[in-house]
């Protein structure tokens, strides 16, 4: 299984959770969170801000999907045709093991 | 050493809090979460609330309730173990958490390479919060 954890903008997160839906993937966990990017966040003159406001969505899926669930969400959280600064990070990291609480079984491959 | 993620429900996480204690896992990080699962909105959740029985006069209500991803707010925790307590840990969680209905939430176990204490440098197993039970 491969935890995939996406940070994009607050804006774009609910066209984000509706892609996977729509891809077949319901189960997304979302946290706020801010930060800032390379750019060093925003700079308006003298004023600097650099704890952005974005949104976390961690979602698990097959080894198989993690291109396809990468795609998806690379393509509804870009800004305007070619994207831009601020549109946020995806990262994947391996899990080795997933339980669901309540039936208490280890998962499979099949189930995310 | 592994990374054991749980997204639980919400007002679960003071006997979770307790239970992880009693066990010797003393250090955790949580903090509120919202998602949703397979099922969006529990079929069951709805028809208790639909007592007079109006809601079923009206077929389609029901499945139009329960789609399009509704979010539940969830407790998301963050529990950094070595990996020969993982299965403890797990096994602890589901105890306390278990009530059987869709919506309990999930645990997830990620490998962590390494682990630093910013105050004194250490590192490796020995930086993790290990508590004698």
């Amino acid at each position: 299984m491969i935890m995939i954890k996406a940070v994009v903008r607050p804006e774009k997160s609910n066209e984000v959770m509706k892609s996977l839906f729509d891809a077949g993937y319901p189960a997304v966990t979302k946290i706020d969170v801010a930060g800032r990017g390379k750019q060093r966040g925003l700079k308006f003159g003298e004023v600097v801000y650099d704890e952005l406001p974005k949104v976390l969505l961690m979602v698990v899926v097959p080894d198989l999907d993690k291109d396809y669930v990468i795609k998806s969400i690379m393509t509804s959280a870009k800004t305007g045709s070619k994207g831009s600064f601020g549109d946020g990070k995806i990262f994947v990291s391996e899990v080795e093991e997933v339980y669901t609480i309540s039936s208490g079984v280890k998962e499979g491959e099949e189930a995310a | 050493m592994k990374e054991v993620i749980a997204v639980i429900r919400a007002n679960m996480i003071n006997q979770t809090k307790n239970a992880l204690l009693e066990m010797g896992f003393p250090a955790f990080t949580a903090c509120k979460a919202l998602g949703r699962g397979k099922r969006s909105v529990d079929f069951q959740v709805i028809q208790a609330l639909d007592k007079n029985g109006s809601l079923s006069e009206t077929p389609d209500l029901l499945p139009s309730i329960s789609q399009g991803g509704r979010l539940i707010p969830k407790r998301y925790l963050s529990i950094v173990v070595p990996s020969e307590r993982v299965k403890e840990l797990v096994d602890t969680i589901i105890k306390v958490n278990r009530t059987k209905q869709p919506g309990d939430g999930k645990i997830f176990v990620l490998p962590v390479k390494n682990v630093f204490r910013v105050r004194t440098g250490e590192t490796g197993e020995a930086a993790l919060d290990e508590m004698a039970v």
